[in-house]
């Protein structure tokens, strides 16, 4: 393989890793936030801004960990056949399936940037009584999915490695980690 | 080209790229982009990402995350093993009793957490081993932790339930009362056909040996206390929730920090126990989140196709169906897509269909709300493609074959399929402790 495409899948995989592992600490997050929702609620004055900052918090958390949910292999895949498949075959099939995600994706983006953009265009706010800009998550998820994308394209250079009889990192896992 | 044939080519590509190993949200999603590009252009390609701010919205959503927390904090401290203990020592005399308290011990579990996988996690690693170990027949063994892992849905907290009650807009309170009697009485069914048939072959669960019930009576009684765990963590859930002092989410978040400070206090909670759970959280919540994403993208293509106009037509006028067929047709349907469709997918897609269908026909939809979760159940649990089967055969150990599983899975079937027509006969099952606690 050429050194540029396996800088490529080592960089993109250190930085959703990285990225990756801080979003799972974004369950504590989470959990802190609604805490404290039922501890002002039940003590204090409910506060406003709860509801929404846990729903910010959990798009984040989802959408900015998909990559390295990737890495870890961790998306189900219907096995009945896949499952048997050699190491190579797999790697072969999943050359040309990795493309439907990829496009799926890329849809998902093109929503995401103009949506963002009109956000941004007219300070788009929540109709609710904390009424938050809308654009900062909205930004957080096109970063999202261009990480998304970034990630697929090196598990479709991995797999070009793989048939080329190079690893460029771990074999494929034969089974999916639960 | 008309809607339904449109419809159905949908289904069909789906199914087709799932085949191919690809990742299943992947399969859904590219699915309906494609189909919404091409129906309505530029305009369709907002789509998908319009259901990602509607997936944002959608608040209880957020017990998911805690809720997958919760489970593998419980199954990778291995608390629950002090539960297994419990019933081991308690159950071992009587013929087929480790199995027995193998499905107390998913109920147990079950009212611990909103999800089935968690129940399976803890039953294919801490029950099975030990039962095979016992002598116990591999194939019971294998549809014991199956079917008592169905459980973990049904008896509240309940993840499925939750989005039910999000795409039928009924509330998710009465929706899990609603579990519990039918998940208790599945509970019992089961029960029943492990005694009758350990009865039958005594050689598929053998008495424990006498060597090993040696336990004095204060030493039995200490071993109940693992039991007040589960009742702790459920209280400490459920009763701020019922009496309306904590929303549904909060008190979700409260059970995750009960079980992440009862594995503390019991010693359980290492680097390792810490960190395997924070990161398959992670793994977990974007495996459903994805999936869900990518069906409610689906979802909305079906909606403008007016899928929902098209089945009710095809239903009542068409076939000029009384409503009980329809709904059993419905039900069926149900079992023939859950082989091949991940089970929150599928409530994603078809249940925004069929809600409104069974309204029209008059039935009550918090019963239907259980109803549906026992079929997915069933679909999830069911050959060839049952998802289940799948899990189960990545977690159980190596001697157990993908035929054994199979195999071990249809009584326990038949039992489900018995308990969903016994609930069609008297929704009442469902139905009382709801209405009791709410006064409907």
């Amino acid at each position: 393989m050429p050194g540029f495409v396996i800088a490529y899948v080592r960089v993109v995989d250190g930085i959703n890793r990285r990225i990756g592992r801080l979003m799972m600490y974004g369950i504590f997050v989470m959990v802190a936030i609604l805490l404290w929702s039922s501890i002002s609620k039940t003590f204090f004055l409910p506060s406003l801004w709860t509801l929404e900052s846990a729903q910010f918090a959990m798009v984040a958390y989802y959408i900015l960990g998909g990559a390295y949910a990737i890495q870890l292999n961790a998306n189900v895949r219907m096995d009945l056949f896949y499952g048997n498949w050699s190491p190579l075959r797999k790697a072969w099939v999943d050359v040309f399936t990795i493309f439907f995600l990829i496009f799926y994706l890329g849809v998902l983006l093109y929503g995401g940037v103009e949506s963002a953009w009109y956000s941004w265009e007219y300070d788009q706010r929540s109709r609710t009584a904390w009424r938050p800009y809308l654009w900062p998550i909205k930004l957080v998820m096109c970063i999202g999915f261009v990480l998304m994308i970034l990630q697929a394209i090196a598990e479709l250079c991995k797999d070009i490695a793989r048939i080329r009889g190079f690893d460029i990192d771990a074999p494929k896992p034969t089974e999916p980690t639960h | 080209m008309s809607h339904s044939m449109i419809a159905t080519t949908m289904f069909a590509l789906m199914m087709l790229l799932m085949i191919t190993g690809q990742r299943v949200f992947a399969a859904i999603g590219a699915v309906a982009a494609v189909a919404a590009i091409t129906l309505w252009g530029t305009g369709g390609a907002d789509i998908p990402f319009t259901a990602a701010m509607k997936l944002m919205n959608w608040y209880p959503l957020l017990t998911l995350p805690m809720f997958i927390f919760m489970g593998y904090v419980l199954s990778e401290s291995r608390i629950a093993d002090d539960l297994y203990q419990m019933f081991h020592v308690w159950m071992g005399p009587v013929p087929g009793g480790l199995a027995i308290g193998t499905i107390l011990l998913m109920v147990l579990v079950s009212a611990m957490n909103g999800l089935s996988v968690a129940g399976m996690a803890i039953g294919a690693t801490i029950a099975l081993p030990e039962l095979l170990r016992r002598g116990y027949d591999k194939q019971m063994v294998t549809g014991v932790v199956q079917a008592g892992s169905s459980l973990g849905i049904l008896v509240p907290p309940s993840v499925v339930l939750v989005l039910y009650a999000m795409i039928a807009r009924q509330p998710v309170g009465q929706l899990w009362l609603a579990g519990v009697f039918p998940g208790l009485l599945m509970a019992a069914l089961f029960i029943l056909y492990i005694c009758i048939r350990c009865r039958l072959q005594p050689e598929l669960g053998p008495v424990l040996p006498a060597q090993e019930r040696t336990h004095s009576r204060a030493e039995k009684l200490r071993l109940l206390r693992a039991g007040l765990l589960p009742v702790a963590i459920f209280a400490v859930m459920m009763v701020p929730f019922i009496n309306g002092w904590t929303s549904l989410v909060e008190s979700s978040a409260i059970g995750a920090m009960a079980a992440l400070v009862a594995a503390i206090i019991k010693g359980r909670m290492t680097q390792e126990v810490f960190e395997n759970s924070v990161r398959n959280t992670l793994g977990i919540s974007c495996m459903f989140m994805w999936i869900i994403l990518a069906a409610l993208g689906f979802g909305a293509v079906f909606d403008g196709l007016g899928a929902v106009k098209a089945i009710e037509n095809l239903f009542t006028e068409q076939l000029g169906l009384s409503p009980w067929a329809i709904l059993i047709l419905m039900q069926l349907s149900f079992l023939i897509m859950g082989t091949f469709l991940d089970d929150t997918a599928m409530l994603v897609i078809v249940a925004p269909l069929y809600v409104p269908l069974v309204q029209a026909l008059g039935f009550d939809l918090i019963w239907y709300g259980v109803l549906y979760t026992i079929t997915t159940q069933i679909a999830y649990m069911t050959p060839p493609f049952g998802y289940n089967l799948f899990l189960m055969r990545a977690m159980a150990p190596p001697e157990i074959g993908l035929a054994d599983i199979y195999r071990s899975i249809l009584p326990f079937v038949l039992v489900m399929v018995l308990a969903l027509i016994v609930l069609m006969l008297f929704p009442g099952l469902a139905l009382w402790l709801p209405d009791y606690v709410y006064n409907r």
